[in-house]
């Protein structure tokens, strides 16, 4: 009875492991959870396990080897096997969604070197007017942490897409465009965002909202927040989440 | 007579097979249908820090899985498909040199972490002793050519954080294996379950063939391996959901403190060392080159969701046991770097 118990679970959690990383592949969703390039090793295992599972049914157990478990050992059990029970029933049941501005408050916006290469400054001064427009939050957030000087940003309209954190030092009056890097997998996600100056922003938008924000870089005119400059938007608008949130 | 018993017998494995494969089939098209249905009902509105709860814990699931079942898989081949004077015979007999020689299985066995364990037992129940299979799950996961490569092109070839990982994990995975194999008891170091599967002469000798043997090991392995990841997926999740990340962050100039940070933040996020080295390239502008080679060498060995898969395995007591010392002697490694750098 007890080893049933045992197998059982282990076949109950593969099985909803596996069917939700299959389901989450074909719908195009694997990647709110894991970096792109990991997606072909993961689907071809899961389709092995999937193989491996329906194999286990039709081979019939062996006969008991196990003792069953002591009293306290037993609650113990039992509590765990609850657990990853309701784990496996969120993996199955809950709609797949992105991390929010609770991780991105948490692991604070901006405080890792992530991402300071991937534009420089000397190059992005000379390039065409046109590159611009297709800098996402990330490429101007590698700018701002290279430089401050508001004379750079001049003639660079900004076009970016992203969901909405409060700036800490300024909350009514400045919010972040943000978006999470991703190296591996959501577990790593780190915050980055652009400053965005919009006085009262909270009467038409709130946190966690996707927007596009398009615009130019000056000085932040905000008394109180710490971010020297920030985007200054001619246009911001509401927009569905992006099918691949993240950003590598 | 004799005829009569092996039809009867035969028969009666036949309807129960049948059964549990349509039984099987049909739950598993259940749980598809569920998955793919449910979005329809429309969002749920959880709090944001309970839909991050979950969002991490499952990501860690989804990301592990891969790489445990290919841990579960190659475990099978170990022990049902490899005879067992082909592993044994290359080993040399002086308990140190064939520790040093296990470190390197991780070559020809490049295995993540969490898919380590299950190889590492299969290792057990196939004749190694539980200090060399320890050697071999500390050691694998930082000796073996992804994760070389990935170290090599985040911090380069000739860096300092690159030559401490390697050493480091080598050294580290034998001075564990030195000291564990000086217990007098080697069982005693075993969970009571998985030491009494051990004892078994062979257990699955009971005249089946060996993709039997082989699909009742992957039931049984997943039985085991399965409900560790996922409680270690939801630990890790809380943690990171509860710990600010700034807390970590503003230790990062002290060469003191930020080796301790880096330890915390390696035990709390529990990423694939494959990997890891991407993932904490950032932070070296902020940290010390010694604390960013103790988040390599530590990361792959000890964390929250690895203590959870080696407690299917290990006692508690030899995990707390096997922390302090990775812990000391990673920190020891880590200030030794961050003087020479």
């Amino acid at each position: 009875m007890w080893r049933s118990v045992r197998r059982w679970q282990g076949i109950v959690l593969v099985v909803a492991a596996l069917v939700s990383t299959v389901w989450l592949a074909v719908t195009n969703q694997l990647i709110l959870y894991i970096h792109p390039r990991y997606i072909v090793f993961t689907v071809i295992m899961a389709v092995l396990g999937l193989v491996l599972v329906v194999a286990s049914f039709v081979s019939k157990p062996d006969h008991d080897h196990d003792e069953p478990p002591k009293r306290w050992r037993a609650v113990l059990s039992i509590t765990a096997t609850v657990v990853t029970l309701a784990v496996a029933v969120g993996l199955v049941v809950v709609p797949p969604a992105t991390l929010t501005t609770a991780t991105a408050n948490q692991r604070v916006i901006n405080s890792t070197g992530v991402g300071a290469g991937t534009q420089n400054v000397s190059s992005a001064a000379s390039a065409p007017a046109g590159t611009f427009a297709k800098f996402t939050v990330l490429d101007w957030s590698s700018l701002l942490r290279q430089t401050s000087d508001a004379s750079f940003y001049q003639n660079k309209a900004a076009d970016v897409t992203g969901f909405i954190t409060s700036d800490k030092s300024d909350p009514d009056n400045v919010f972040y465009v943000s978006r999470f890097v991703i190296t591996c997998c959501a577990v790593d996600a780190q915050p980055i965002g652009v400053p965005v100056y919009l006085p009262n922003w909270r009467s038409s938008f709130s946190a966690d909202e996707w927007v596009r924000v398009k615009g130019e870089f000056d000085t932040n005119p905000s008394r109180t927040s710490q971010e020297s400059i920030a985007l200054v938007p001619s246009d911001t608008t509401k927009v569905d989440q992006p099918s691949d949130p993240y950003l590598y | 007579m004799g005829i009569r018993v092996a039809e009867s017998r035969r028969s009666g494995i036949r309807t129960p097979t049948v059964v549990g494969l349509a039984v099987g089939v049909v739950g598993i098209f259940a749980v598809f249908a569920v998955r793919a249905l449910t979005p329809a009902l429309g969002k749920w509105s959880l709090p944001n820090q309970l839909q991050d709860l979950l969002t991490l814990s499952i990501s860690v699931i989804v990301e592990s899985l891969p790489f445990v079942i290919l841990g579960i898989l190659l475990s099978i081949i170990v022990q049902v498909w490899i005879p067992d004077r082909w592993i044994m015979r290359i080993l040399p007999a002086n308990p140190i040199l064939r520790r040093g020689v296990i470190s390197f299985l991780g070559i020809f066995l490049p295995v993540c972490e969490c898919g380590n364990v299950p190889l590492a037992r299969g290792l057990i129940v196939k004749g190694f002793t539980v200090s060399e299979s320890m050697t071999f799950l500390l050691a694998a996961p930082i000796l073996n050519p992804i994760t070389i490569i990935t170290t090599g092109q985040a911090f380069g070839f000739d860096s300092w954080v690159f030559v401490a990982r390697l050493v480091g994990g080598f050294v580290i995975a034998n001075v564990i294996g030195w000291l564990f194999s000086k217990h007098p008891d080697q069982d005693s170091l075993l969970t009571d379950r998985f030491a009494a599967e051990c004892r078994m002469p062979d257990p699955h000798e009971h005249g089946e063939t060996r993709w039997k043997k082989s699909i009742e090991l992957f039931t049984r392995e997943s039985g085991v391996i399965m409900p560790a990841l996922f409680i270690g997926s939801l630990v890790a999740g809380l943690v990171q959901v509860a710990v600010p990340r700034a807390v970590l962050l503003n230790l990062g100039s002290n060469p003191v403190w930020s080796i301790l940070a880096m330890m915390v933040l390696a035990f709390v996020i529990s990423v694939c060392s494959n990997v890891d080295s991407f993932f904490i390239l950032p932070f070296a502008s902020t940290f010390m080159p010694g604390s960013i080679s103790v988040f390599l060498v530590f990361g792959p060995i000890i964390d929250i969701k690895m203590l959870t898969l080696m407690r299917t395995t290990f006692t508690a007591k030899v995990l707390v046991q096997l922390t302090v010392v990775v812990a000391l002697l990673s920190a020891l490694i880590g200030l030794v770097v961050n003087y020479v750098a």
